[in-house]
């Protein structure tokens, strides 16, 4: 009787085993679409951003980085096969003796103007703020004790730096004046520092810094109006 | 005469068995090929070569066309291939067949909601509610 009740319960664990099933985990690629519409704005003039005056805390930075975050983002929606943009060269003679001001923002009209001039579907205008925050921070530890035969905690101060780029784009339709996109990029990187490298960095230029940045906040936008492949999980059944 | 017979209800019990076991081994034989076909087509899934997968799950369906796993895969491999009518098609047999299984659930939910993100119509699939993931 026992031995019957044995087999029973062997053979009742190998029922269950039998019939669950083992999955396994695959990525699958899959289209992600573009967030605007593709098919109507193909082509842009993307105009220099310009930097945030009313921000107290703005970095001193010079003029071309609005420039230089511009031609970031030409070079990259000009590699999209859907988009066509007006070229660094072709915009800087276009725009010659006028200056991108931040009240362009809010003036559509002026953009779709400008828009019109161009030949263009779209306008891309933006505008950017850099600013560092550097904050005291202490690292803790370990180190050896010659004279307690141990290892012992130990805490070493240091300055981190920590530089934000928010970056807002705006995407104006020509033919409507309408801003269909208006969204802002958030980006930072830190540095730790001592006292003296840290007063150095004070000082010292930060132009590969904000084009690291920009081209990372830029790579987001270019990535959400293209369409592109992402990667899903899904669940194959053994 | 008692020997006859029992010579003869041995031969029935015999011949009974035999017709048994062949018929199990027929089965065996078959869950066998489509269980062999099912694991050689996720090892191709598993390196990315989605046209061999395809084939050997429509084959495991062609064995068995009620074989909810195959049709699950074939959703995937489906989508993976970017035919997302047919892998909606996939995910809705797997789920008829099989319709307390979370894997199948989550598959359908996720591809639908791709779909629904990259503009397609899924208005006419059915809604099916996705299970937490616990395993």
């Amino acid at each position: 009787m026992k031995v019957v009740k044995r087999i029973g319960i062997l053979l009742g664990v190998l029922a269950l085993c039998g019939c669950s099933n083992a999955v396994t985990r695959v990525s699958i690629p899959v289209k992600v679409e573009s967030e605007i519409d593709i098919t109507r704005y193909s082509n842009f003039a993307v105009l220099p951003f310009v930097s945030e005056k009313q921000v107290e805390r703005n970095e001193k930075l010079p003029p071309e980085v609005g420039e230089e975050i511009a031609s970031i983002l030409r070079r990259g929606l000009a590699r999209q096969k859907h988009f066509e943009v007006v070229s660094t060269q072709e915009t800087a003679r276009m725009l010659t003796g006028e200056t991108v001001e931040e009240d362009w923002l809010t003036d559509t009209k002026h953009l779709s103007k400008l828009g019109e001039y161009f030949e263009v579907k779209a306008v891309i205008i933006g505008s950017f703020r850099f600013y560092s925050d550097s904050r005291p921070r202490r690292y803790y530890g370990e180190r050896y004790s010659v004279r307690r035969q141990r290892y012992v905690l130990d805490y070493q101060d240091y300055m981190q730096k920590t530089y934000l780029l928010s970056l807002r784009v705006m995407i104006v339709d020509v033919e409507t004046q309408q801003i269909v996109w208006d969204q802002s990029y958030r980006r930072s990187t830190a540095e730790a520092h001592t006292i003296g490298s840290f007063i150095f960095s004070q000082v010292g230029p930060q132009a590969n810094t904000i084009r690291e940045l920009g081209r990372r906040a830029v790579s987001e936008f270019t990535r959400q109006i293209s369409p592109h492949y992402e990667s899903e999980d899904r669940y194959l059944v053994n | 005469m008692i020997t006859v017979l029992r010579y003869g209800q041995l031969a029935s019990i015999a011949i009974l068995s035999c017709w048994v076991l062949s018929g199990c081994a027929i089965i065996s034989r078959d869950v066998t090929r489509t269980e062999a076909y099912n694991r050689f087509a996720i090892k191709a899934a598993e390196a990315q070569l989605w046209n061999e997968a395809v084939f050997r799950w429509k084959q495991v369906i062609g064995i068995d066309p009620e074989d909810s796993k195959a049709h699950n895969n074939l959703g995937v491999a489906y989508e993976a291939l970017g035919n997302m009518d047919e892998a909606i098609a996939a995910y809705q047999r797997a789920a008829e067949l099989e319709p307390n299984n979370k894997y199948y659930r989550l598959n359908y939910r996720r591809c639908r909601i791709h779909l629904r993100r990259s503009g397609g119509n899924d208005e006419d699939a059915p809604q099916l509610e996705e299970p937490p993931l616990t395993k």
